[in-house]
């Protein structure tokens, strides 16, 4: 369970994030949406320890994951909004590659490679060069690298930006199939998408949590206008 | 397989896929042979190694090198955004920027091994006389050197990439740190400044390659090279980590990070300092000619007292300076360790010293010499041209820091003889000075007395005497040169004879070996029509060796043969007779040293030379003559009084002979510094197009 308390971060005199709380169990799938700038990268990169926050708490399983960053990392997924990735590599062996950095004994690579590549659909294009890929098919490869040692949190920024429908939907069905042994945040402004799989969305507004729209109990299309009221502030 | 080995992998196989490391390596390669070649050339005829010099070529190109195969290490991550990858996983910094920094070393390190292996490869076929006493290990000294230089430059270069996101900006700022600006400051310090150029009077860094290459190595740079590439690591790391602290909540992190960068510098700074103040030098076994002196320079050095003060005069392009800077450091290291005279060294530039270097013309001092002064005055000079390596050097240490050994050249008199003090055209009080200052003193024995010879008596000197000796003198030169009396080794003559029974002498000296003969000079080269003008000096004796290409000159001499007196020597005897000088093969001046036993022989024999003239030591010749009489008779006391250190020859460096003429040394260049690297550049660039297209 990763539980994230009173986090507030700040470029110099700007307040980008104040007072963040929010918890998320394993298998949940939590999105965080708001308008462009309010912080939602921010907030993904400070759960994915790549910023110091000016305060607060971020707890992995009741663990300060600031306090000890690499155990942390340990059980961490990060794909971030624009898929980075070593293009002179295939597939296959950018994702050993990620395996064996992140620790992952040689005996066990090839079944985490093999398990992320199904979960991910990237059978297909296995043996193909990175930068011959199309840019959903990049994203597939980094939200493969990302969930490739099973992660307890997953943090994917931005995860359907670029993406057109059906890869969206096919993104979708990959997130649900990690959300049931993570704990997986996703932001993303691609709300009737998001609303199809996601178990609770968080409304990021003026640098705090301004709502929180659960999905349990109503339809979906309850869901999602229940985002979209509070998206524009209605609570 | 831990994330240093994944992210070494990771670097290396990256850097084998780029054209950049294919245009590095050629250009490299290209550098290094060019600067080889140019090398060689200058230094042909000279006294220069092959593996240093080839390690001295290599190492103005190496920082280059590291430069552009570690720009891109960081930045690149850095601007396409890889690095939040990279800093989200389970890995800490320090492990990943020690993968990377391996991986752009191992690159160097194999474009090291290619130039040498070329370099190989076209001396052997250009010039394969150069190889001829060379081992290919002779060169791992100075792969070695290159490899720990190139350990801090590839460090630097990582640290570079760390903090720039823009290549190019790490690759200038690693030229920078590595190559302009302490070349620049050294070139700067030795173009301006005189105590500068004392100090610095070579490039430290590349002093630092040529001396590891010759085999001596020095721990203080070895260590510092260490621990600088520990601290750019460090600094690396550091400024990977410093990435997180975006924003008012990483400033703190930021403070904290910038105080361990602080404390690191400060540490290495403190490090570096005592690395070089418990520095030593160490001689490594592996080269030909590593700098190990001989046996009797260490006995020297420890028993010498004062200091000697040894100047290079010779300007610093000269491609001599770099090896007998590297003697002298090495001479000097020795000396201190030693604990006995101190040596300092120093360096004038005749084209950028003129105070100092028109203070050595005046004095007459010739250009490309050593100067060796004591007491604040100039006490001898070694052209560079001449014999100047370990022997020589160490011939007039010896001469100048020696302890005052009270010993007296004894003269002797009663038979007409040329007399010490006269300073008459005849006379030998010039001669006489020299042996002064070179710590004799003079004294005259009357041999008709019957006291013994005295205990300080260094040699007897019998000066051209024109009346019998008596036999009770006889007697006496007898006792003393067969050391009866008490005294514990052999004595030492020195007759100088105007005729063949000149005194009687002729049978003492027949009975020691050396036989005078009357006959005349046939096809003598006389300048006045009695003088002879000797050029045919004895190369195998301590006596004359040096006078080789000189001339003496001898005023109507009297010639020598070997006696039969060897022949009816006693089986335990060891008798060895030496003609040291001599015109179309009659001897003019013999030496024969003879001692019971071997072990007498080596250690207290008796010593006899004899010249066949008296004139050619006497003022009048000594002022009219430019030639090697003084010497030749000072060098006959040196040998006779025992200070022969002359005969103990230490390690000597040959000469570089590579047999190129001058179109060869144009192939040569052209084919290893443009060819060669072409090849290799066409080579790695196919191979990287074939690994694109095969992708």
């Amino acid at each position: 369970m990763l539980e994230v308390r009173n986090i507030a971060f700040s470029y110099d005199r700007r307040k980008v994030l104040r007072d963040v709380s929010f918890s998320v169990s394993p298998g949940e799938a939590v999105a965080i949406a708001g308008d462009n700038g309010a912080g939602k990268t921010t907030l993904l990169k400070i759960l994915a320890t790549l910023m110091a926050p000016e305060s607060g708490a971020i707890l992995s399983d009741g663990q300060d994951a600031l306090s000890h960053p690499l155990r942390y990392r340990s059980q961490l997924g990060y794909m971030q909004e624009s898929p980075a990735l070593y293009e002179d590599m295939t597939v296959k062996s950018y994702l050993k590659y990620r395996a064996r950095l992140k620790g992952e004994p040689d005996k066990r690579i090839r079944r985490r490679v093999g398990e992320a590549t199904e979960i991910c659909r990237l059978a297909d294009v296995f043996d193909t060069m990175i930068h011959n890929l199309s840019f959903g098919q990049k994203k597939c490869v980094a939200l493969a690298d990302a969930m490739l040692l099973r992660p307890r949190v997953m943090l994917l920024d931005d995860v359907l930006a670029g993406l057109d429908v059906p890869m969206r939907e096919s993104v979708g069905k990959i997130v649900s199939t990690v959300a049931t042994f993570s704990s997986v945040i996703v932001t993303g402004h691609e709300i009737p998408d998001i609303v199809k799989w996601a178990s609770r969305v968080l409304v990021l507004r003026n640098g705090s949590i301004s709502s929180s729209v659960p999905a349990a109990g109503i339809a979906r299309t309850e869901f999602a206008a229940r985002v979209d009221k509070a998206l524009k502030g209605g609570g | 397989m831990g994330p240093v080995r994944v992210t070494f992998r990771r670097t290396f196989g990256l850097a084998r896929g780029l054209y950049t490391t294919a245009l590095a390596t050629a250009g490299f390669l290209s550098w290094s042979a060019l600067a080889f070649a140019f090398g060689l050339e200058e230094a042909e005829g000279l006294r220069v190694e092959l593996a240093p010099l080839w390690a001295v070529s290599l190492a103005p190109a190496l920082p280059f090198l590291a430069a552009i195969l570690g720009m891109d290490v960081w930045s690149d991550e850095r601007r396409s955004g890889r690095i939040d990858v990279l800093l989200s996983s389970p890995v800490r910094e320090r492990d990943l920027v020690f993968g990377k920094f391996l991986g752009v070393w191992a690159i160097t390190l194999l474009n090291i091994v290619i130039a040498l292996v070329s370099s190989l490869a076209f001396v052997r076929m250009f010039a394969p006389a150069l190889l001829e006493d060379v081992g290919f290990v002779s060169f791992l000294p100075g792969v070695c050197a290159l490899a720990v230089q190139g350990m801090l430059w590839c460090a630097v270069a990582v640290a570079a990439s760390a903090w720039f996101m823009n290549s190019a900006a790490a690759a200038t700022t690693t030229i920078a740190l590595l190559s302009v600006i302490p070349r620049g400051a050294w070139y700067a310090l030795v173009k301006w400044s005189g105590a500068g150029r004392s100090a610095f009077g070579d490039m430290p860094l590349d002093a630092q390659v040529f001396d590891f290459a010759s085999g001596f190595v020095s721990t203080g740079a070895l260590v510092s090279c260490f621990i600088l590439a520990v601290a750019a690591l460090l600094f690396a790391s550091k400024a990977v980590a410093a990435l997180r602290c975006v924003g008012r909540g990483g400033r703190g992190f930021l403070a904290t990070t910038w105080f361990a960068v602080f404390l690191g510098a400060v540490a290495t700074v403190l490090a570096v300092g005592l690395a070089y103040r418990l520095d030593i030098g160490l001689d490594l076994p592996l080269g030909k000619r590593a700098m190990r002196f001989s046996a009797r320079t260490r006995d020297i050095l420890a028993e010498s007292r004062g200091t000697v003060t040894v100047t290079a005069f010779l300007e610093r392009g000269d491609p001599r300076f770099r090896p007998l800077s590297h003697f002298l450091k090495a001479l000097s290291a020795e000396a201190d360790a030693m604990c006995g005279v101190r040596i300092g060294v120093r360096y004038v530039d005749p084209a950028l010293d003129l105070g100092e270097a028109g203070r050595l013309d005046r004095e007459g001092v010739r250009r490309d010499s050593l100067v060796f002064e004591h007491g604040g005055r100039i006490v001898g000079t070694l052209h560079l041209e001449d014999d100047c390596g370990e022997r020589a050097c160490m011939s007039v240490i010896e001469r100048v820091s020696l302890p005052f050994r009270r010993s007296c050249v004894y003269w002797t008199k009663g038979h007409g003889e040329a007399s010490f003090d006269d300073y008459g055209p005849f006379g030998l009080s010039n001669i006489s000075r020299d042996l002064a200052l070179d710590g004799y003193g003079n004294k005259t024995i009357d041999l008709t007395s019957g006291d013994a010879i005295a205990d300080d008596c260094a040699l007897v000197v019998v000066a051209g005497a024109k009346n019998e000796f008596s036999a009770a003198e006889m007697n006496r030169l007898r006792n003393y040169l067969e050391g009866r009396g008490g005294r514990s080794e052999g004595g030492r003559l020195l007759v100088l004879l105007d005729s063949a029974e000149s005194g009687g002498l002729s049978t003492l000296l027949s009975e020691w070996g050396i036989r005078p003969m009357a006959a005349s000079l046939p096809n003598a080269r006389t300048l006045s029509g009695t003088d002879v003008v000797v050029r045919d000096f004895a190369t195998n004796h301590v006596v004359s060796a040096p006078f080789v290409g000189q001339q003496m000159v001898l005023d109507d001499p009297v010639s020598f043969g070997e006696s039969a007196a060897a022949e009816s020597a006693s089986a335990a005897d060891r008798r060895q007779y030496s003609p040291l000088v001599g015109v179309d093969g009659t001897c003019l001046a013999a030496a024969v040293e003879w001692g019971e036993g071997g072990s007498k022989l080596a250690l207290r024999p008796t010593r006899i030379v004899a010249v066949g003239d008296t004139g050619f030591v006497q003022n009048a010749p000594l002022r009219k003559y430019a030639n090697a009489n003084r010497d030749f008779f000072l060098n006959a006391v040196k040998y006779l009084s025992g200070r022969d250190v002359m005969t103990q020859s230490g390690v000597e460096p040959d000469l570089l002979v590579s047999g190129m003429d001058r179109d060869e040394r144009t192939r040569f260049a052209i084919c290893s510094g443009v060819a060669f690297p072409s090849a290799m550049f066409l080579l790695l660039s196919v191979l990287v197009m074939s690994r694109r297209r095969k992708a």
